[in-house]
């Protein structure tokens, strides 16, 4: 039964992707903000999960000095509330900005996160992987592993669904959707746009930081490399592929491209371009979204009205 | 503190290649109004053209160079016709958006036919001469006098011939340009053209500094944003200005803060420039 094994690793990640794709949604279809920070936001949930819940680094590698061993649930509210915090920080210097601009500012602040993430060896273990996380229920689950795992995981995909959809139906959302429409109505109103989408952005991010700690949780062992700008840009192609706007879309979207993605560690590599396959899935994750704003702007399950949102210029 | 010479040289070099880098993105942002996500990945495709051409054809690295750029600036214009043509009546956000799907193709391509590990040209090996205890070496030098031609030819071009006027209108306001009969799908062929072929020199520029990596172009991206933020968006001069300084910058940081963090300087830079001068180094700060 190894392909059911393997298909539970997939949909492990496509559920903690899915997670990723619902943060990114609510700054960017609900709300219209570009944010191009979320890998740094995945990575301060991971990092700050994982440092909490393992015991202090001891032997001749550990660079670090740190090390709390509390419990997970403990790392995992403290990872999403951190991720949550310093998105709102970023989002005060730059929420102000134009679309693009906006974009660029948050670009930059992730990559200097993860290089601080780096280069504070003392902390994060730096270069090297901070290994030796610890996994909820290790040893005390009657079924497989993984199968425990996507339980959870989908499980918590499931009420941060529901908790989503009820907040953009809210009235709450119905904010963020007229700042994403046009800033200066709501501003007209008396709604202060600026304190709206600094929540947009903080509880966007605190998802992000929350997919981040069932992702360290989940592998063991973390490193820099696994929160690359590409991360972001993976999640930004889920949401538009999925259809901006829509959570039951992220999810889609975030699904669709993990399986494009993962799908190719099982292929074996004897076969015609068996090494080149990784890159090529990633150029079809390309085509495919530019052919998605092509032929369907609106993405799969997105709504057609919500297309000109946040594309206004200034007007 | 004292100034070290050293470091500002090595700003200077730095400088120069994000100055260069720096004037092709913001030209293409003038015309065609977006923010090329992919950029860093077509200095990237240059840079490995080039090196294709030298160290696997073996042809000398000069003509390597000249095939590198003239490949990004057909290739610039071959993406645009397939890819970003389509979507030119679509919002600057779309087009932002389709550019990540070109960057994620363009990466990947780049790792798919030559691999991810990184390369170096195939440069003679000479020791570095010094001058005032400032060391330097020939391609640091060749990197400057590139630079500083390249800044005065595009320059020229943008003053004194009928497109580079024809690119400043369009630049200002392209549906005045229009109305005045300025042919804008030629404009753009030639801003892709021109832009490509400076991507290509600024990665080329880049792995003659450092190493040809797949993600090099992308790594370069956020100091090269800050460059073209902080001289104005679309504003070629500005950007040029923007280079040198977050370059050097950059640079001499490093004698005050550990050197892992000197890319933080450009961010710095990028968010000062963005909150006190929202319109650039030469612009009105009306906004």
């Amino acid at each position: 039964m190894a392909i059911v094994d393997l298909l539970l690793v997939v949909g492990i990640i496509a559920g903690i992707y899915s997670l990723l794709a619902i943060g990114m949604n609510m700054h960017w279809g609900d709300t219209g903000l570009l944010n191009f920070a979320h890998a740094a936001f995945f990575a301060i949930g991971a990092y700050t999960s994982a440092i909490l819940t393992t015991p202090p680094a001891t032997g001749q590698l550990a660079t670090r000095v740190v090390g709390f061993d509390f419990p997970i649930l403990v790392g995992l509210i403290a990872g999403t509330i951190l991720a949550g915090l310093v998105g709102t920080l970023i989002a005060v210097t730059s929420v102000r900005l134009e679309g693009d601009y906006l974009a660029m500012v948050t670009l930059s602040s992730a990559e200097l996160i993860r290089l601080m993430i780096h280069n504070e060896a003392w902390l994060t273990t730096g270069a090297q992987t901070l290994k030796n996380i610890p996994r909820p229920l290790d040893g005390a689950v009657p079924v497989s592993y993984d199968l425990f795992y996507f339980v959870l995981v989908w499980a918590i995909v499931g009420a941060c669904y529901l908790l989503f959809v009820r907040l953009s139906e809210s009235p709450f959302g119905r904010v963020l959707h007229a700042i994403r429409e046009n800033d200066d109505v709501p501003l007209a109103l008396g709604k202060n746009t600026a304190v709206f989408k600094l929540k947009s952005f903080g509880i966007g991010a605190a998802v992000a930081g929350l997919a981040g700690g069932l992702w360290a949780h989940y592998v063991y062992a973390i490193t820099s490399i696994m929160f690359l700008p590409s991360v972001t840009f993976l999640i930004w192609a889920a949401v538009i592929i999925g259809g901006a706007g829509s959570y039951a879309g992220a999810i889609v979207g975030a699904t669709v491209i993990v399986f494009l993605r993962q799908i190719t560690r099982f292929i074996p590599g004897s076969v015609p371009f068996g090494d080149e396959l990784a890159y090529i899935r990633l150029m079809v994750v390309g085509v495919v979204l530019i052919l998605v704003l092509y032929f369907r702007p609106e993405g799969l399950l997105g709504n057609s009205e919500r297309l000109q949102a946040g594309t206004s210029e200034g007007t | 503190m004292v100034l070290d010479l050293q470091l500002v040289w090595n700003g200077l070099v730095v400088g120069s290649i994000i100055a260069v880098s720096a004037l092709g993105l913001t030209l293409i942002f003038g015309i065609l109004n977006f923010i090329n996500i992919a950029y860093g990945d077509y200095m990237a495709a240059g840079a490995y053209v080039a090196w294709a051409v030298n160290a696997q054809v073996g042809l000398p690295l000069g003509v390597a160079i000249v095939v590198g750029i003239l490949t990004m600036s057909v290739g610039a214009v071959v993406l645009d016709k397939i890819v970003f043509q389509h979507f030119r009546s679509r919002s600057p956000i779309t087009l932002l958006i389709v550019s990540i799907g070109v960057a994620f193709f363009l990466r990947n391509l780049i790792r798919a036919v030559w691999g991810p590990s990184g390369h170096f040209y195939e440069l003679p090996l000479t020791a570095n001469p010094s001058v005032l205890g400032i060391r330097y070496s020939i391609e640091q030098v060749a990197i400057m006098v590139t630079s500083l031609v390249l800044l005065v030819g595009v320059y020229g071009l943008l003053r004194r011939t009928r497109i580079g006027i024809a690119m400043r209108a369009a630049s200002d306001d392209r549906m005045l340009s229009r109305i005045r009969g300025v042919d804008t799908e030629r404009l753009v062929l030639y801003v892709w053209l021109i832009g490509g072929a400076i991507a290509g020199l600024g990665g080329i520029m880049l792995g003659l500094d450092a190493q040809i990596r797949p993600n090099m172009g992308f790594t370069a991206l956020i100091p090269i944003f800050a460059a073209v933020i902080l001289g104005g968006i679309g504003d070629p001069k500005g950007a040029v200005a923007g280079g040198y300084t977050i370059g050097v910058l950059q640079e001499v940081s490093v004698s005050v803060i550990p050197s892992e963090y000197k890319f933080g300087v450009g961010l710095l830079a990028l968010i000062v420039g963005l909150i006190t001068r929202p319109d650039g180094l030469f612009g009105e700060a009306t906004r």
